[in-house]
């Protein structure tokens, strides 16, 4: 374990010093992610506070989804997007045989040797206007909410790392798989917004199997005390849940994918 | 090397996209979703008024058939060009660009409709289909206003290339395009009207986006569909558009023509 601990830091570090090598290039990738996300925020910004509310949210009420959203992505991305995204390269080219009979588990070498500090820029935007949204919505803050609060963004950020994983580990038996992004990426939009305001399938599917309603709607609307459409009471419970419950499936996947796996490069 | 035979490179990249057909119901999956967002939240706005509500002169049909031409029909993927010129230059591939007897912004655009081409009949159109049978989509608004729309929409396309391959270019100084994708990214954003027509900006923010390139991208095509602009103000925007599109294009041959002095060739 102890083993494993410094390997991870050692990974960590190393990929740290290949990025800070040009240090302008990743300062700018960061300004450069900060205005996209300013800039998207701003459009819904300027759709919410033309028509007062979207689904019966308020823009400050927003604000808070969109920092939760942003932070849990961020979180769970920077240690599974890039990593896995690259894996059906790995596989074609046959450096993923390479990778296999490394003396440390396939999965950490992986997410630790490309850990992405790229997402800063996200990080920084999450928090700011997060630490805004807070001031200026109606929540009352007790121990209970504040422990719900951080466990819940815990659980969001490993739904994003877990449903990563997956697609990513697909590539070993599909050969490609970057395609399965496009639909991540179209259910990560619509987590963007109230979930009470697409139709029941879309709502059904948001909390089932593409459950990336609990990175940011869902406990959002727990904490402010908003209805959340099929799951009633649970949805608090739900949220804590999420997380936990999809490691379970990813191990799954991955090792089925592992046991699976025959090779495509040369 | 003659104009005709950059078709080639058309063909050759529907070819390629067609070689992995697996990745369509993926893209027409993830777009499909996408432009459910988009309408739901026009749905959601106009769902609490009644059915024949308007805001800023628009009803709800409207933003629903505005939604999906201002987004995934005007709004290609011009990401994968600024990634393939950003490639091509770090690799050092673009050296071989140059040593062919070819003009390597004319094989950008030659091969990036070929990409346009295959989206647009492998992904958009069905999922304009779908989203007519479930939404419902609107015609054009008068049948000027629709042959209005077929001339804006390559001069959309056109814009759209033009700024993405200025873009991309900077790669030549920069040695790296993916800031520079997620920096048009804000711009587009904000100023294309895809997410949020022009009409519902403050007074101010529209006057200014109004009037720069972007908003001939997805704003204008899109209200011309919708007759948001009469006759006049149709043909008036086209000519604007036209000579965005003109000081685009001269900038572009300026560029590569400095581009190409500035090569630096990292790859082996």
């Amino acid at each position: 374990m102890a083993r494993t601990l410094t390997l991870m830091r050692e990974l960590v570090a190393m990929f740290i010093r290949t990025k800070a090598e040009y240090p302008g290039a990743m300062v700018l990738g960061w300004v450069s992610q900060f205005a996209s996300y300013g800039a998207m925020y701003t459009a819904i910004a300027l759709i919410v506070t033309r028509f007062g509310m979207l689904g019966g949210w308020t823009w400050s009420d927003m604000a808070l989804l969109l920092s939760v959203h942003l932070l849990t992505y961020s979180l769970g991305a920077s240690f599974s997007f890039t990593q896995f995204r690259e894996m059906e390269d790995l596989v074609r080219q046959g450096t993923m045989d390479a990778i296999l009979v490394k003396p440390v588990s396939t999965w950490v070498y992986m997410v630790f040797s490309g850990l992405n500090i790229g997402y800063a820029g996200h990080i920084v935007l999450a928090l700011g206007l997060m630490a805004w949204a807070l001031t200026a919505v109606d929540i009352v803050w007790s121990l209970p909410a504040m422990l719900f609060f951080m466990a819940a963004l815990l659980s969001g950020a490993t739904v994003v790392c877990c449903l990563m994983t997956m697609i990513g580990a697909t590539a070993l038996v599909w050969v490609r798989s970057r395609h399965l992004y496009s639909i991540f990426f179209g259910f990560w939009e619509l987590a963007r917004y109230p979930v009470t305001i697409f139709p029941v399938p879309i709502q059904f599917l948001l909390i089932t199997l593409a459950p990336l309603g609990f990175i940011s709607s869902v406990p959002v609307a727990v904490l402010l005390g908003k209805p959340v459409p099929l799951l009633g009471d649970w949805a608090g419970p739900a949220c804590l849940l999420a997380g936990p419950v999809m490691v379970l499936i990813a191990m799954a996947h991955w090792r089925w994918c592992l046991r699976n796996y025959q090779g495509a490069g040369g | 090397m003659r104009a005709a035979a950059y078709s080639a490179f058309t063909v050759n990249a529907l070819q390629a996209r067609l070689a992995y057909r697996h990745t369509i119901w993926a893209g027409a999956f993830g777009d499909l979703v996408f432009i459910f967002a988009r309408i739901a939240i026009w749905v959601s706005i106009y769902g609490a008024a009644t059915s024949t509500a308007m805001f800023a002169g628009v009803t709800l049909p409207e933003m629903i058939t505005y939604s999906l031409l201002a987004g995934p029909l005007l709004y290609w993927d011009y990401s994968r060009l600024l990634g393939e010129v950003d490639t091509a230059v770090r690799s050092g591939d673009v050296a071989v660009y140059l040593l062919k007897p070819l003009h390597y912004p004319a094989y950008l655009l030659a091969s990036h409709l070929g990409h346009f081409l295959f989206e647009l009949v492998a992904i958009t159109l069905p999922v304009a289909l779908i989203i007519g049978l479930v939404f419902g989509l609107l015609p054009p608004a008068s049948l000027f206003h629709g042959l209005a729309f077929l001339a804006y929409w390559p001069l959309s396309f056109m814009l759209l290339f033009a700024l993405a391959t200025l873009l991309g270019l900077a790669a030549f100084w920069l040695m790296t395009a993916q800031s520079i994708d997620w920096f048009f990214n804000a711009i587009m954003t904000l100023l294309s009207g895809g997410l949020v027509p022009l009409w519902f900006f403050p007074g101010w923010l529209a006057a200014f986006a109004g009037h720069l390139p972007f908003a001939w991208i997805s704003y204008y095509p899109a209200a011309v569909y919708l007759g948001k602009l009469d006759p006049a103000q149709t043909l008036l925007y086209f000519a604007l558009g036209l000579g965005w599109l003109a000081a685009l294009l001269l900038s572009l041959a300026w560029l590569w023509s400095r581009a190409r002095h500035r090569l630096i060739l990292q790859g082996g």
